[in-house]
């Protein structure tokens, strides 16, 4: 049985050596786009006022994003215990994480109070959307499977991350927080002075102001790209090392199936690597500069 | 070939980095409502408890740290008193070997005087023995005299005078020899 098994991975290879030239011939296969797992069809069309607001895939995940982040975290608080059980020890170091680093070392005691369900809210929040994003979804409508002669839509991967315009929106409402937590604490003329670090003297002031300007608009972009490309890189990767270079490069069958055992390990790798760190490093990363932001707002100077 | 680079084309996958407001406006509604039930049921519950299990643990280390102070002052206590019980029973063994030493003197000395005292009184005796019987030999030896004077001169004395002439005699002999040898024994 070892044998056979052990004949069948190598046959390939040894394919793959008789007829390098065979095996390895090019032939790019023009139908594939790799880029429609990402596609936003309109599942259900609504438009109110010119704005689309129709449900799609997307829209599917935010909504389910949510449903899951409060229905875990309502169901682990109900059933808080006095000797917690390993689910309820890792939402209590998560919670103690948010409270007592992110929120609590950016910020005093008063102002970590105030904004904690904010940013303990933005880290859930971003994680479950990571975390939905590795499990395999019956939401790719268009590639349909035919079970039973009901067409049900393909399991595919996806993330409402891994969309530009949801760390985009989260950018924004963190990017607004900032500037009116920042406006109340100095008053509008004051925030804006605070800007300029202080030491900065004369006219000096001037091109340094601009500069931290054009700093508070690049924050706009690295919170949200840093989060939406770090998520798309790793379904990227996901979708192509689990078999999308296989088909795209369309090899003849010895070179596809070398191929495919070594991008098939590889995609092994990149899905624990993205599930294991990428997805709660990234929630982590999003939340804590949220924080400083916040934080910085009220500083003396930053 | 094109395909290889699927998002160089900009009609291909442009709408990856293209923001839509809707997607953005079901967004804030979804993280909104999240935030506000999490705020409103999740939060308050998982930090009450966490609270009060703080709380728990600070109490019990409380409650250990003054059970541990009161156990040592506690040690300490019964050392000392250990001590001081060890130090009484010295002090009371010592007494009783110094009340012993002085009894044993004391008896030691009464018995020393009662021996001088007996041997004291044994001299007395001896000494007043002595005399009486000096005493004795003295009437004897008058009496002898006297008898053996009549017996002689057949002429018999007045009492008085046979008496005061002995006594005469008598006083010219010297005793003192025989009281000396006795003294010398």
């Amino acid at each position: 049985m070892k044998a056979r098994l052990l004949a069948a991975v190598c046959a390939p290879f040894a394919l793959l050596l008789l007829n390098p030239a065979g095996a390895l011939a090019l032939n790019v296969n023009e139908n594939y786009h790799p880029q429609n797992e990402f596609r936003l069809d309109p599942w259900i069309s609504i438009k109110i006022g010119g704005i689309d607001l129709s449900i799609n895939k997307a829209v599917f995940y935010i909504l389910l994003t949510a449903l899951f982040t409060c229905v875990t975290m309502v169901y682990i608080a109900r059933r808080m215990r006095d000797r917690p059980n390993r689910v309820q020890t890792a939402v209590e170091t998560a919670y103690t994480l948010m409270r007592d680093n992110i929120t609590g070392g950016n910020m005093d005691r008063g102002m970590a109070r105030r904004w904690f369900p904010f940013v303990a809210t933005l880290f859930l929040f971003i994680w479950f959307s990571n975390m939905l994003g590795y499990l395999p979804l019956p939401t790719n409508t268009e590639e349909k499977v035919n079970i039973f002669g009901a067409h049900i839509p393909s399991l595919a991967l996806y993330a409402a991350t891994a969309n530009i315009s949801i760390p985009l929106a989260l950018t924004l409402v963190v990017w607004v927080s900032y500037h009116v937590e920042g406006i109340r604490a100095k008053g509008p003329i004051g925030y804006l002075k605070s800007w300029v670090p202080a030491g900065v003297e004369g006219p000096a002031r001037i091109p340094i102001f601009l500069i931290e300007v054009i700093s508070h608009f690049v924050r706009l972009v690295s919170l949200s790209v840093r989060l939406f490309a770090n998520i798309l890189a790793g379904h990227l990767l996901i979708l192509f090392m689990g078999g999308g270079l296989v088909v795209l490069l369309n090899l003849a069958i010895a070179g596809s199936v070398v191929l495919g055992l070594l991008t098939g390990t590889l995609a092994v790798a990149f899905f624990l690597f993205e599930v294991g760190l990428v997805a709660t490093l990234q929630a982590f990363i999003f939340a804590t500069l949220t924080s400083i932001y916040l934080g910085g707002a009220v500083a003396e100077s930053h | 070939m094109s395909t290889l680079v699927p998002f160089a084309a900009a009609d291909a996958g442009n709408f990856l980095v293209k923001p839509s407001v809707g997607l953005m406006i079901w967004l804030l509604l979804a993280f909104f409502a999240t935030l506000f039930i999490l705020r409103k049921y999740a939060f308050p519950a998982i930090g009450e408890a966490l609270d009060k299990r703080q709380r728990a643990i600070e109490e019990s280390i409380d409650a250990a740290t003054r059970t541990r102070e009161e156990a040592e002052r506690l040690l300490a206590e019964y050392r000392q008193r250990l001590t001081e019980a060890r130090q009484q029973a010295d002090e009371i063994v010592a007494r009783a070997e110094r009340a012993g030493e002085v009894h044993e003197r004391e008896t030691l000395e009464a018995a020393k005087r009662k021996r001088e005292e007996l041997l004291e009184q044994t001299r007395r005796d001896i000494e007043a023995e002595t005399r009486r019987a000096i005493q004795e030999i003295r009437h004897e030896v008058a009496d002898l005299t006297v008898a053996a004077t009549e017996k002689v001169t057949r002429k018999t004395l007045t009492e008085e005078d046979q008496r005061r002439l002995v006594e005469e005699a008598l006083s010219e002999l010297d005793f003192t020899a025989l009281s000396g040898t006795e003294r010398s024994n």
